[in-house]
């Protein structure tokens, strides 16, 4: 009988949250998993899924592999208008979204690693007294699985694990920068407005990270939300006044809105012996000085 | 064969030199360290091949052609390329039904075994023991 691979002496509590249960279809899991975890937050938070059942099937199934990829879960959910955010491969990292009411899909193996039966689903709590996992892991909702065997089922993916949450909402177990990757993961899909959002809801946890802040005033500039981008980048320069990147951006900002003396000035604050932002600072100023109205 | 190589080696030395050129923005994926300050042609041109490696070995395994382009461009670039090099490894979560090979006994056994043992859990029928 496999052991239990949970800390002894660990106050892990015992957490349900209210996740809506689908009934599982055949080689259709990763997609059953994120109408689960979407529909939750639609019931608990203004958030509306952008994708029908249907097309988070069409987006998700390989036929000739029978199931589906990690990335494409990724990808969909992502399409589905939620942040996913990979959690740490960690039972703490697990029961810390748990705690904050956060359902995360994991992936198992079901069997062993010379007969794979690979299988996603939602973890919806934990009961600490009986100490088992909930989970809507097939035909029965919040299904009770032992610690020990969840444990065994989870290492063979090397505890993978994403918790799916509305642009609006932090991680509980959060890294700034995994964080801001997967919010920047929006905005390279196309989905601009999510990715601000993101930004945005992050600041209220590291008001004066500059990744952050630089990657906010970029999607106010892709947006063309100019005076926005403007206002950050300036506030960037406030934490940081040699920020060679936010430097150079602003200057070309203030290019194209007629202000290109402010722009040149801008660019003389640069000082670096990097010679690919060298090379930067110099095509900006030569852009601007032949361009000069 | 030369001649080829040298008009392509032309073409690209023409394509990063003009991109070099202009001036830009630095994009939030250059501060992340996913690529260099300056988006390069090459950079670029790696991920267009990428896309369509993506899209052809989709249609091979099945996916509904009308699905792939909306597939492939919900996936980044890393995924993209993630996905061109290691499709036939990664692992598809499949379900959660019995899914007995009816040939193999012998896989049964051993696998109802383990079941209530706790260490796998293939069969939705059986109850571990330290349940």
């Amino acid at each position: 009988m496999p052991k239990s691979p949970l800390p002894l002496n660990n106050n892990y509590s015992s957490y349900k949250i209210d996740v809506p249960f689908v009934a599982p279809r055949s080689k259709l899991c990763a997609s059953t998993s994120i109408e689960m975890v979407s529909s939750y937050w639609q019931s608990m938070t203004p958030y509306v899924p952008r994708l029908s059942l249907l097309e988070l099937d069409e987006r998700t199934l390989i036929p000739a592999k029978g199931g589906t990829l990690q990335i494409e879960l990724m990808a969909a959910a992502r399409a589905n208008g939620l942040l996913v955010y990979p959690i740490e491969p960690t039972f703490d990292a697990l029961f810390a979204e748990l705690s904050e009411r956060h359902p995360v899909i994991v992936l198992v193996n079901r069997s062993f690693s010379w007969y794979p039966l690979w299988h996603y689903a939602p973890i919806t709590g934990y009961d600490a007294k009986a100490q088992t996992i909930l989970t809507h892991f097939g035909d029965e909702p919040n299904e009770a699985v032992p610690i020990a065997t969840f444990g065994e089922l989870w290492k063979r993916s090397d505890n993978w694990g994403v918790a799916l949450l509305p642009p609006g909402r932090l991680p509980a177990s959060v890294s700034a920068k995994v964080f801001l990757r997967a919010a920047y993961d929006f905005e390279k899909t196309g989905m601009t407005n999510e990715a601000i959002i993101a930004y945005e809801t992050a600041l209220s946890r590291w008001p004066d990270y500059v990744p952050l802040l630089f990657a906010l005033g970029n999607a106010y500039y892709n947006s063309h939300r100019i005076s926005k981008a403007e206002e950050v980048y300036r506030y960037i320069l406030l934490i940081d006044s040699k920020y060679p990147y936010a430097l150079n951006n602003l200057a070309d900002l203030l290019f194209h809105t007629q202000r290109s003396e402010e722009a040149l000035k801008l660019l003389d604050r640069v000082i670096t012996d990097d010679v690919e932002i060298q090379t930067l600072i110099k095509n900006t100023r030569k852009e601007i000085k032949a361009k000069k109205i | 064969m030369k001649v080829s190589k040298l008009v392509l080696s032309f073409i690209l030395s023409i394509s990063l030199f003009t991109q070099i050129l202009s001036a830009q923005v630095v994009s939030t994926g250059a501060i992340l360290g996913r690529h260099s300050i300056m988006d390069s042609s090459k950079e670029k041109l790696v991920q267009i091949i990428a896309r369509q490696d993506v899209a052809k070995r989709f249609q091979e395994l099945g996916v509904d052609s009308k699905a792939i382009e909306a597939r492939v461009a919900s996936m980044t670039d890393e995924e993209a390329s993630k996905i061109a090099l290691q499709i036939d490894m990664l692992p598809a979560g499949a379900d959660a039904g019995a899914s007995v090979l009816g040939t193999i006994v012998f896989i049964f056994l051993v696998l109802l075994f383990t079941d209530i043992i706790g260490v796998t859990k293939v069969f939705s029928f059986t109850k571990s023991i330290n349940n």
